[in-house]
C-alpha cells in the first residue's frame, strides 16, 4: 500500500510518514501543493493524507483536482479547524475522513486502516483476548468462561480496547467514541470507567489485561 | 420623570430664567406706569392751574370774590372733570372751593388745608383725606391786583391705583401660567430636541450586540448631531477592528499552536512505546505528555471561546428537551460521581423546550456539573431542577460543596480565574470551563444567575427565554 502524503509541516510529516511505514505502508512526503500534484501524476497512490493549509496550492484547491482526476482515491484531511461548519465543507469538497490537529498517531492509523478497506469490514462477532470473550451479538462479557456484568459505557470502553489489542487509546479517542466531545478534557471520566472495568476484568484473576501507558491512554494486551 | 435629565434640568432652567425676567418685566411696568400717570396727572393740573391764575390776575381790584368762583365753575367745571379747585386769599381767606367730585372720588370739604409758607412756583404733592382718600395736589400762588391768591388743584389718585393694581394682580396671574407652560415646552422642546440622540445610541447598543460592520445613518444636519453620528460611526469602526485582531489573534494563537503540538505528541508517544527506554524514562516522557494533553486541551477550549466570540454557534439551533439533556449527561457523569461519593438528584426535571444548539449547551452541563462535582466533598449531592416563569425557563444545577465567597463570583466566568489556586490546579482544571459556559450561554441569549457562600454549596441557574421569544431572537441575531 502507497500513501501521500502533502503536508508542509515537515516534521509533522516525517513523524507521520515515519509510524505509518513503521506499520509496513509504503510512504511518499510533499512538502506543498505544487509538488503534491507532481507526485499525483506521476505515481499511483492508495490513499492521499493531505493538510489543508499548504503554501502554493492550497490544499482545498488540490483536493477539488483530485476528485477530478481520480474520483476513488481515499483522502484523509487533517485540519487544525474543527468548528461544525469546517467538517460538513470537507466533506462536500470530497474529504473521506477528516482527523483533527492535535490528533493522536493511533487514531490516524485505525482511519488510515478503515479506508484502506476496500470492501466493508467483515464484522468480527466475537472479540477474544487471553481467557477474555466479548460477544457483540448477546453484549455478552465472559472470562474464564464466567459472565461478567458490565454497564452500557463500561461494555463500550471494552468493546473499543478489544476491537484492536495492543494498540494505545486515548482517552479522547475513547471519549469521542463511547461518549461524545462535549466530554473531552473536563474529565477523568474515563479513568473512572475503566478502573470500574478493571475491578470486574482483571481483579479477580491472575493475569491483568487492560493497562495504562501513562500520558497516552489505555490498551488490552496479554503480556505486561 | 428623570429629575436628573438634560430635559427635566433644562426645563427648570427655563421656567426659572423667564421667571426672573417676567417679574423684573413686570416691577419695571407696574413703577414706569405709576410714573407716567402721577406725571400725566401733574401735566393736567398745571395746566388748569395755569386757567385760574389766569382768572385770578383778570379779576379787577374790589370785585365780588364770587366772580372768581363763577368764572372758574364756567372755564374749569372742576366737579365734571373730577377735579378739586380750591383758591384762597392771603392770608387765609377761602376764596372758592369746588364741590363733591361727579364720581365723588373725595370730599372736597375734608381735604386737609395747605401747610406752610405758600409757594411761588407751582409744586405738586400728595394729600389724604381723612377718609383716607389719597389725592395728588399742585399749588402755586398768584399775585394779583386783588390780592395774592394761593390755588390749589387737586384729583383723585384711585383711578391710577386701581390701574396699578388690575396691572399686579394680572401679573401675578400670568406668572404662574407662562412659567408652568415655559418649564413644559422646554421639557417637550429638549426632548425632542434630544431625540436624534436617543435614536443614535439605541442603534449604537444594537449595533454593538448584532452587527459591529453596521453604520449609524448620518443625518446631514450640518451640526452637533451629524458630527455626533459620524464620531459614533468612527468609533464603532476602531471598535470592529480592534475587536477583530484581537479574536484574529486568539483563533491564530490557538491554531497555530496544533501543529507543534501534534509533533510533540506524536514522537513522545512514540517514545513511550519504545523498549529500549527504561520504566523511569518512560514514566517521565508520559508526565510530560500529560502536561501536553493539558495543553491540547487549553488551545482546544481558547479555539472555542474565539469561534463563541465570533458568533458561530447559531447555524445548527433546533428545538429539544433541556431536561432530557440534563438528565442524559447527569446519568453519563453518575458513575463518576458516584465514585468520589456524590449523589445527582434529576427527579425534579420537567419538561422544558429550548432552542439552540444542542451540543453546545450539552457542554455547559457537562461543566456545570464537572465543576459541581470536583467542588463537593465526598457525601454530598448535586441536584437538577426545572422551572417556568412568566419570562424565561430556568436551569438549576445547585450542589453542597465547598462554595466560594461573594469576592469571587464576579470573577469565576473570567479566563483562567481560579476561586482557589492550588486545589483547582490539583485538580486539573484549566480556568476556562465557567469562561465557555458563559460564551455559548451569551450567544443563546441565556441568563446566568449564581448563588453561592463558603460552606453552603452553589447555585448555578440558567435563565433560558421561552422557546417562542428565543426563535425571534435567534432569527435577529443570525440576520443578514
Amino acid at each position: 500500500m502507497r500513501l501521500l502524503i502533502v503536508e508542509d509541516d515537515r516534521k509533522l510529516a516525517e513523524f507521520v510518514a515515519r509510524g505509518l511505514r513503521a506499520e509496513s505502508f509504503a510512504v511518499d512526503l510533499a512538502g506543498d501543493g505544487r509538488e503534491g500534484q507532481r507526485y499525483l501524476a506521476s505515481y499511483r497512490y492508495d490513499l492521499l493524507i493531505l493538510d489543508l493549509m499548504l503554501p502554493h496550492l492550497s490544499g482545498s484547491e488540490l483536493l477539488r483536482r483530485v476528485r477530478q482526476s481520480q474520483p476513488s482515491l481515499p483522502v484523509l484531511v487533517l485540519t487544525a479547524r474543527d468548528a461544525t461548519e469546517d467538517k460538513v465543507a470537507h466533506f462536500e469538497a470530497g474529504a473521506d475522513d477528516y482527523l483533527t490537529k492535535p490528533f493522536d498517531f493511533a487514531e490516524l492509523v485505525v482511519r488510515v486502516k478503515a479506508m484502506l478497506r476496500r470492501t466493508p469490514v467483515e464484522r468480527i462477532d466475537v472479540l477474544r483476548l487471553a481467557d477474555l470473550e466479548l460477544n457483540r451479538l448477546t453484549q455478552q462479557v465472559r472470562r474464564g468462561g464466567q459472565r461478567i456484568e458490565l454497564t452500557a459505557k463500561e461494555y463500550g470502553v471494552l468493546e473499543y480496547l478489544l476491537s484492536s489489542p495492543g494498540r494505545v487509546f486515548s482517552r479522547t479517542m475513547i471519549l469521542e467514541q463511547v461518549w461524545d466531545q462535549s466530554f473531552e478534557g473536563i474529565t477523568n471520566i474515563v479513568d473512572v470507567y475503566v478502573r470500574y472495568l478493571r475491578r470486574k476484568i482483571d481483579e479477580p484473576f491472575p493475569v491483568k489485561l487492560i493497562h495504562t501507558v501513562r500520558g497516552v491512554g489505555y490498551c488490552v494486551r496479554e503480556a505486561e | 420623570m428623570n429629575h436628573r435629565s438634560l430635559a427635566f434640568r433644562l426645563g427648570v432652567w427655563y421656567a426659572l430664567l423667564l421667571s426672573a425676567s417676567f417679574t423684573l418685566v413686570g416691577v419695571g411696568l407696574f413703577y414706569g406706569l405709576e410714573h407716567y400717570l402721577r406725571a400725566a396727572l401733574g401735566d393736567s393740573l398745571r395746566r388748569r392751574s395755569t386757567q385760574i391764575e389766569e382768572i385770578a390776575r383778570s379779576v379787577p381790584t374790589g370785585t365780588a370774590v364770587a366772580a372768581i368762583g363763577d368764572a372758574i365753575e364756567i372755564r374749569v367745571a372742576p366737579e365734571f372733570n373730577n377735579r378739586l379747585v380750591r383758591v384762597t386769599r392771603a392770608p387765609g381767606e377761602l376764596v372758592y372751593r369746588s364741590g363733591v367730585p361727579a364720581d365723588r372720588s373725595f370730599d372736597p370739604a375734608a381735604v386737609p388745608p395747605f401747610s406752610g409758607p405758600w409757594p411761588t412756583n407751582s409744586v405738586t404733592h400728595r394729600t389724604e383725606t381723612a377718609q383716607h382718600q389719597a389725592l395728588m395736589m399742585s399749588a402755586t400762588t398768584v399775585e394779583a391786583p386783588s390780592g395774592r391768591y394761593l390755588i390749589e388743584l387737586g384729583a383723585s389718585l384711585a383711578p391710577g391705583d386701581s390701574l396699578q393694581t388690575h396691572l399686579l394682580l394680572l401679573l401675578a396671574m400670568l406668572l404662574p401660567v407662562l412659567v408652568a407652560l415655559a418649564a413644559a415646552g422646554g421639557y417637550l422642546l429638549v426632548g425632542r430636541a434630544l431625540r436624534p440622540v436617543d435614536r443614535i445610541a439605541q442603534s449604537a447598543e444594537q449595533m454593538l450586540l448584532q452587527d459591529l460592520d453596521a453604520r449609524l445613518p448620518v443625518v446631514p444636519t450640518g451640526d452637533a448631531l451629524e458630527r455626533l453620528s459620524i464620531s459614533v460611526n468612527h468609533m464603532l469602526g476602531r471598535l470592529r477592528d480592534s475587536i477583530q485582531t484581537s479574536r484574529r489573534f486568539l483563533a491564530d494563537a490557538s491554531h497555530e499552536l496544533r501543529t507543534p503540538l501534534t509533533v510533540i505528541k506524536g514522537e513522545l508517544q512514540e517514545l513511550v512505546h519504545n523498549d529500549a527506554i527504561g520504566r523511569e524514562l518512560r514514566d517521565r516522557i508520559g508526565s510530560v505528555l500529560e502536561e501536553v494533553g493539558r495543553l491540547e486541551h487549553l488551545v482546544s477550549g481558547l479555539l472555542v471561546l474565539s469561534r463563541l466570540d465570533v458568533g458561530e454557534a447559531q447555524r445548527v439551533w433546533v428545538e429539544f428537551d433541556l431536561a432530557e439533556l440534563a438528565a442524559g449527561t447527569a446519568d453519563q457523569m453518575r458513575l463518576m460521581a458516584e465514585d468520589r461519593g456524590i449523589q445527582i438528584h434529576t427527579s425534579n426535571l420537567a419538561r422544558t423546550v429550548v432552542r439552540g444548539d444542542r451540543a453546545r449547551l450539552k457542554q455547559v452541563i457537562v461543566n456545570l456539573l464537572d465543576n459541581a462535582i470536583r467542588f463537593t466533598p465526598r457525601g454530598g449531592s448535586v441536584t437538577f431542577s426545572t422551572s417556568a416563569g412568566e419570562k424565561h425557563q430556568a436551569l438549576e444545577i445547585r450542589d453542597t460543596g465547598i462554595g466560594m465567597p461573594p469576592t469571587a463570583l464576579s470573577h469565576i466566568f473570567d479566563r483562567f480565574y481560579r476561586v482557589d489556586e492550588a486545589r483547582s490546579r490539583e485538580d486539573g482544571g484549566a480556568g476556562l470551563g465557567l469562561s465557555i459556559v458563559r460564551s455559548i450561554c451569551a450567544v443563546h441569549g441565556v441568563d446566568i444567575e449564581v448563588d453561592s457562600s463558603p460552606g453552603q454549596g452553589s447555585c448555578f441557574r440558567l435563565k433560558f427565554p421561552h422557546s417562542r421569544s428565543s426563535l425571534s431572537a435567534s432569527s435577529a441575531g443570525t440576520g443578514p
